[in-house]
């Protein structure tokens, strides 16, 4: 059955959306990711104007995450605490971040320098998670389970002032360790338009040396308020906000976060990580395809009146 | 007829024989260059509702025997700006600019009894805008450095245009049966549901010894309705309040389904 997508102003397989929202809700259930640099890029596939994919996503996100959020809430695997320090360094380092994209809009290369912190990123992100979740995955097999030892990077972060306890998570840190990094992430996500999920996901786990399963709802929670100022931001205004299309899209993700946040608990904290290391890097290798192969089409809408 | 008043104002006999004369000139004018040609489209309104997946309009009409037809559907012309690809560091395919087409209709679906090349000179084409090569000549490009980038980014811009079905040639489909004398014509066109509402424009053109010899023309508009056109009359005017009761939809959805799991999942 075909339904026509009012701000879209194209007509699509309703299947197709329910579809894709099933399938990134449950990756975003397991993972703690919002799933934007997957869907997206589908979304476009599928005849959806870009500007229109990236903010309808947004929308649909903040329903995916309130479904895994509540989901993993419910069994204790949301640390409130740190996803607030995360998020006020998030909204911080998302303001510089736009400030960036204007800097560089002006010089004119800014397309470039996006398009190369994404593959950066999405690369060394997905590399180092795969190599330490197989080597510790070995380590277990061995069962010589070494106490890591204190670097000096460790001393330094213990003698930050402001050392405050989080429960939920079983870590001792500053304040300022989830400011900063969430700062950090929020500066990229910014830059390279995405929610920054799967940035988040890999800074909790280790840097501020969460357990995987409080990771997941935490960087959940984060994504929901973050997810809830893009879109009102996206629909006052740039107007790119299609309803139906979200509410295709929140059909299919919301019962998929339900299934991944099940699916995830079974799981150990190792497997889901090298699987959504998995997934980074064929994201990386198709990006990188996409950057080498020449287009079929030289123009593309986007350009704005 | 400033000829005729003229006359008239000398005398009024003289006004009766050029009365007469005109009708009889009309006439003539009438049957040689055959004031026939009609067309009508089967709806001038296309209503885009939630189950709208494109539709067909089919033009039909008479027209004088032995010549030729061309039926050109189009929207205004308008300013399109577009992201252009090219290669960087002469290895990365990515967006290096934007590319202003002007002067050039969002949609164009021209539909010929042969190939407008072989039934119409060049400056008839040019003169009423039939044919790719004819639009190219009158459309502009900014910037682009010559006629060769032009005429590679034009080339661009119709694969670009026919990729989501806006921009379409084809000769033979039009169907042509005589009648007592008559020609009647008839083609069906599928209307691509990619076509935003918008005013467009049928114009017929009869086509003899490589000249136009007449037109005829109709529209159709394409028009939301009902909660289409409420959404997208929100989304535009109201952005503030359509955020909000996107985000309290989303919102409420993600309750909504995290408690039916909840249900399902106290039950095992």
């Amino acid at each position: 059955m075909y339904l026509y997508l009012p701000v879209a102003l194209t007509s699509v397989n309703v299947l197709i959306p329910v579809g894709l929202g099933l399938a990134v809700g449950l990756l975003s259930g397991l993972f703690g990711v919002g799933g934007g640099f997957l869907m997206t890029p589908l979304l476009i596939m599928f005849g959806i104007p870009s500007t229109v994919a990236a903010a309808t996503d947004s929308n649909q996100i903040v329903a995916a995450s309130t479904s895994g959020t509540y989901a993993h809430w419910k069994v204790g695997n949301v640390d409130f605490k740190m996803g607030l320090y995360l998020l006020a360094g998030g909204f911080i380092g998302g303001l510089f971040g736009v400030q960036a994209i204007k800097i560089l809009r002006a010089t004119g290369n800014a397309d470039f320098v996006i398009k190369m912190t994404y593959v950066l990123m999405l690369g060394i992100v997905g590399t180092y998670m795969f190599i330490e979740s197989l080597a510790s995955m070995r380590r277990n097999k061995v069962e010589s389970v070494r106490e890591e030892k204190e670097s000096g990077l460790g001393r330094f972060l213990k003698s930050l002032p402001l050392q405050t306890h989080f429960e939920k998570s079983g870590v001792t840190h500053s304040a300022l360790l989830p400011i900063f990094f969430g700062g950090i992430v929020g500066v990229l996500a910014a830059i390279m338009g995405v929610g920054g999920g799967f940035l988040m996901v890999p800074v909790m786990v280790y840097i501020l040396r969460m357990p995987m399963h409080v990771v997941v709802g935490t960087s959940l929670f984060q994504i929901l308020f973050n997810c809830i100022e893009v879109t009102f931001l996206q629909s006052y205004t740039n107007h790119n906000v299609d309803f139906i299309l979200a509410v295709l899209l929140l059909l299919g993700s919301t019962i998929g976060a339900q299934v991944g946040a099940v699916f995830g608990r079974r799981l150990k904290g190792e497997q889901l990580k090298i699987i959504l290391a998995v997934i980074v890097l064929v994201v990386t290798v198709q990006i990188v395809f996409e950057l080498t192969l020449s287009p079929s089409l030289l123009l593309s809408q986007g350009g704005g009146h | 007829m400033r000829k005729l008043s003229a006359l008239s104002s000398q005398h009024k006999t003289g006004l009766i024989t050029a009365f007469v004369i005109s009708i009889l000139l009309s006439l003539f004018a009438f049957r040689d260059a055959s004031a026939q040609l009609t067309a009508t489209a089967n709806h001038d309104h296309i209503k885009v509702d939630f189950f709208y997946h494109g539709s067909t309009v089919s033009v039909r009409g008479v027209s004088e025997p032995g010549t030729d037809l061309v039926i050109k559907i189009t929207s205004p012309e308008e300013h399109q700006q577009l992201l252009k690809k090219g290669k960087v560091a002469g290895l990365l395919w990515m967006n290096v600019g934007k590319l202003a087409f002007e002067k050039l209709p969002n949609l164009y679906s021209l539909h010929s009894t042969g190939k407008i090349e072989d039934i119409l000179s060049r400056d008839e084409m040019d003169r009423y805008g039939l044919g790719y090569p004819a639009l190219e000549r009158h459309a502009e490009i900014t910037p682009s450095a010559g006629e060769d980038e032009k005429a590679a980014w034009f080339d661009q811009f119709i694969r670009f245009k026919e990729s989501s079905k806006l921009y379409t040639v084809s000769s033979g489909k039009i169907n042509l049966t005589e009648d007592n004398g008559k020609q009647n014509y008839y083609v069906l066109l599928e209307w691509p549901y990619q076509a935003r509402p918008d005013q467009y424009t049928i114009t017929v053109y009869a086509v003899k010894d490589r000249k136009v010899v007449e037109t005829a023309e109709t529209h159709v508009s394409v028009e939301q309705v009902g909660v289409v056109k409420s959404l997208a009359g929100m989304s535009k005017n109201n952005g503030a309040l359509y955020g909000i009761i996107s985000i309290l939809a989303a919102l409420g959805a993600g309750f909504g389904v995290g408690m039916v799991f909840r249900k399902g999942g106290g039950a095992h």
